[in-house]
């Protein structure tokens, strides 16, 4: 019989709260996070504004300082995550276990922090050619910390130190899709028997100047300095570009029968991955939804789920003017006449994009709408985009509605695509008790 | 279910083929000289494996395309178009009408292990920090007037994923894997669940990486990980690894699938397994009980048992506690009834996130010539790694089934395993 999987701790760091029932409730009141940014001086940059994480200083991190030493901002955040995650789930790796406890995470571009990169450019560029042989007496390039936190497997690695996880671990990175995938990668994990358990997410913080630079130079994020609050609007007629954020998302991961036989609250079944790539151009998506629509496609095959099971679409929703028109074509082809009675919100309007992390954030986001059977708001929407007016979205105020099934599309730069498929845990241990019988 | 590889590539700087590296092997030939791609003279560590004939618009056979990509994307792409030209996919697809080819390219999937975190892409801002002196404000103001608007696309790690698919229209499953020395294995094994899974019928495989740089040699070097010279696994006088560059990449698909192109068949991929020691970032145990594991892993997901191998490719980097604790893991696994044990490191250098994948194009290569390359630069077995069958000259392997063993930071571990078809 197929090995089914359980999500049953969830946590999160993020603009709009840093733990769960705290992003919750401003997802439900629906009020954005876009701000002038406070991390770097961005006074000079064509879009100033960003979803930040709000004091970033007092997150309840774990009291080993030396394993603090090994991370950067995106790496505290996971570690917060990941703590809140581990503690709702109620369970840990012992050492008879922790082999069966995989990690796999969704991980930001790393790289050394904008001041390390700024004293390689004084000491070995000064005139802005790098002279290699002045990088030998420069501090930052010496200080093999600054090493350790730059590499892509700096927060898998804090993340097994921290809870003595010693199975299978993997880092991904498909730029917005990142969180997605790793997550769809760990459900694959349990399914095949590689890990019973694992905890999976993704963690990412771009708000740095070299982030903020690489979006504006591409004219991705929303320009609208002066309505901070307003920058994200996804499928608004004026939309304009995306708000950039920051945080991190985790959530346990544990065999279905297992999960059920130790009495652990299951907030739902992790049912399907649907995973495909584009192929289209780099940053563009296909005006048709050609791409996301394979991966919607493949995630109600891959849950064992129909079109008409799905109650919510939890968007990528990005507020660029091409991802949101992509997408809407994508789920009037994937539900067809029913693409009205499925409702659709991007909680990016409120908390911004958390790029490699959004996947994450955004899988809580759905294991939540299915416990609590409440949408959150697609905040923000005043003039829909004709081409987008199609989808039935939640405005104005949270929806109360049970939802049987849930996808969360995640659809990233250079073309992959990620969507995973979420069914409420009364649903699953129906078919459940009916394949047992 | 029957997994086939149809179509291997590799490069690194001692050839640019799997055949052509493993022919240098042979001939006791490596690719580990003073650095050339900067003034190293001064060093601490002046030693890599570099691409010295590199030339990128050759290798991709696309000008323009190098302004939206670095030189591990080159690697990654090269390789990928050799295993992918080699497995004769191109031609068949091509000759596909409309919706069977949509088919063909949706049952097409694409798995990639990428470096990422290089440093010296973000060097392309010290013009402009040079200009601004530390001025945040004047930073902001003169970056498009300074800065590649396409910065960010040429700094993407999932560049090779991206290009590979546009290139060779794949639109199945897919996944881009930075996870250190393990990327490119990993992409192997998650690439082969894909079709195991039915998600995919065929995948493309590749794991790509061009850590030659000042910032990354000196911080190896600050880590106490960099041999002066040369690269000597399981070696008693070894005294560290020595960074290489380069690609690999290999096509694996559904029995079916193969035979409907009637595709030679190079091997078979039998199992895959992987398990991390958690201890830190740079922690290892001396046990050997991560990359134990992983062997173990993937021979159960084989269905095999120590005996039924008849090669090993060990990750033999060279550093003083990976290849003694590596041998302890040898031996825990094989005992006394080790096949033979070789290692490409010594000639290739380490290339880090395509290490792995680089290794199992020429451990296929190996076995399908029924040999194991000695390791040329080993003189004195280390007392510490006694048991692991290394040897500095080549022989003939104990069957045709080879294991391959890959480690990474994080205590990371992977091993694949493959039966040869004589080539």
């Amino acid at each position: 019989m197929t090995r089914r999987v359980a999500i049953t701790g969830l946590g999160v760091v993020t603009p709009a709260g840093n733990d769960v029932p705290a992003m919750w409730s401003r997802l439900l009141e629906g009020r954005g996070c876009g701000a002038p940014i406070t991390n770097f001086d961005a006074r000079g940059f064509s879009t100033r504004i960003a979803a930040e994480v709000r004091n970033a200083d007092t997150l309840p991190l774990p009291p080993d300082r030396k394993l603090l030493k090994f991370g950067n901002r995106s790496h505290r955040f996971a570690l917060v995550a990941a703590e809140e995650a581990m503690r709702d789930a109620g369970i840990a790796p012992t050492p008879a276990d922790r082999h069966r406890w995989g990690c796999v995470v969704g991980t930001g571009m790393m790289t050394v922090s904008f001041d390390e990169l700024a004293s390689v450019q004084r000491e070995a560029a000064p005139a802005g050619e790098l002279d290699a042989g002045k990088v030998l007496a420069e501090a930052t390039a010496n200080d093999p910390m600054a090493f350790c936190r730059s590499q892509s497997t700096a927060g898998v690695s804090l993340l097994m130190r921290r809870f003595g996880i010693a199975g299978y671990a993997s880092s991904v990175h498909t730029a917005c899709a990142s969180g997605g995938q790793a997550i769809g990668t760990a459900m694959r994990v349990i399914r095949r028997g590689a890990a019973d358990r694992v905890l999976a997410g993704g963690f990412d913080s771009m708000v740095s100047p070299v982030g903020l630079a690489g979006f504006c130079l591409l004219s991705a994020v929303s320009p609208d300095n002066d309505t901070p609050e307003r920058a994200s609007r996804p499928f608004d007629a004026t939309r304009n570009g995306f708000l950039l954020g920051e945080g991190a998302g985790f959530v346990v991961l544990e065999e279905w029968q297992s999960a059920v036989r130790r009495g652990a609250r299951i907030y739902a079944e992790l049912a399907g991955d649907g995973n495909s790539l584009s192929s289209y151009r780099i940053t563009d998506s296909h005006p048709s939804g050609d791409g996301p629509i394979q991966a919607m496609q493949r995630a109600l095959r891959d849950a064992g789920a129909l079109a008409a099971d799905v109650d919510y679409l939890n968007a990528h929703g990005t507020s660029t003017p091409m991802n949101d028109r992509s997408e809407a074509a994508a789920a009037k082809v994937v539900f067809g006449e029913r693409v009205g009675a499925v409702a659709v919100s991007s909680t990016k309007s409120v908390m911004g994009h958390l790029i490699a992390a959004a996947g994450a954030v955004e899988a809580v986001v759905c294991a939540l709408a299915i416990r609590e059977s409440t949408l959150p708001i697609n905040a923000n929407l005043r003039d829909i985009d004709p081409d987008c007016a199609h989808l039935n979205i939640v405005r104005d105020a949270p929806r109360q509605q049970r939802v049987r099934v849930a996808l969360s599309n995640s659809l990233g730069f250079g073309g992959s695509n990620s969507c995973l498929a979420f069914r409420h845990p009364e649903e699953t241990a129906a078919i459940v008790a009916k394949e047992g019988a | 279910m029957r997994i086939v590889i149809t179509g291997a590539g590799a490069i690194c700087g001692v050839g640019a083929s799997p055949a052509a590296i493993v022919d240098a092997a042979l001939e006791g030939r490596s690719a580990i000289a003073e650095i050339a791609s900067f003034d190293a003279s001064g060093w601490p560590r002046r030693h890599a494996a570099e691409v010295t004939e590199y030339n990128a618009a050759k290798l991709v056979g696309d000008r323009k395309l190098l302004k939206l990509i670095r030189r591990s994307d080159v690697f990654g792409i090269y390789a990928a178009d050799q295993a992918i030209g080699a497995a004769g996919i191109p031609a068949f697809r091509d000759a596909l009408d409309g919706d069977a080819a949509v088919a063909f390219s949706e049952a097409t999937g694409c798995y990639v292990g990428s470096g990422g975190g290089a440093f010296n892409v973000n060097y392309d801002y010290f013009p402009l920090m040079a200009e601004t002196h530390g001025d945040m404000e004047g930073f902001g103001r003169e970056l498009a007037s300074t800065v590649n608007p396409m910065w960010l696309l040429r700094t993407l790690p999932n560049n090779v994923l991206c290009h590979v698919g546009i290139r060779h229209a794949i639109k199945g499953p897919n996944a881009c894997i930075t996870n250190h020395t393990t990327s490119g294995m990993l992409a192997v094994i998650e690439g082969a669940e894909a079709i195991r899974d039915g998600e995919a019928e065929r995948v493309v495989t590749a794991g790509h990486d061009a850590p030659i740089e000042p910032q990354t040699i000196l911080y190896y070097h600050r880590c106490g990980l960099v041999a002066e010279r040369e690269l000597r696994p399981f070696d008693a006088a070894r005294d560290g690894s020595v960074l290489g560059e380069g690609a690999g990449a290999l096509v694996l698909e559904s029995e079916a699938s193969a035979a409907a192109r009637g595709a030679r068949i190079l091997g078979e991929y039998l199992g895959g397994g992987d398990a991390a020691e958690g201890e830190g970032l740079l922690a290892l145990r001396d046990d050997g009980d991560g990359p134990a594991r992983a062997i173990e892993a993937a021979l159960a997901d084989a269905k095999l048992a120590p005996a039924d191998v008849g090669l090993i490719v060990a990750h033999g980097n060279g550093t003083r506690l990976s290849d003694a604790s590596e041998a302890a893991a040898l031996t825990r696994v094989f005992g006394t009834s080790m096949p033979p044990v070789t290692a490409f490191k010594w000639a290739t250098g380490h290339p880090l996130a395509a290490s792995g994948i680089l290794d199992v194009t020429l451990g296929l290569e190996a076995a399908r010539r029924r040999v194991a390359p000695g390791v040329t630069t080993l003189q004195h077995l280390d007392p510490a790694c006694a048991g692991v069958a290394v040897a500095a000259q080549s022989r003939a392997t104990r069957g045709d089934i080879v294991l391959v063993v890959c480690r990474g930071f994080g205590g990371t571990n992977a091993a694949v395993l493959m039966r040869a078809l004589p080539g």
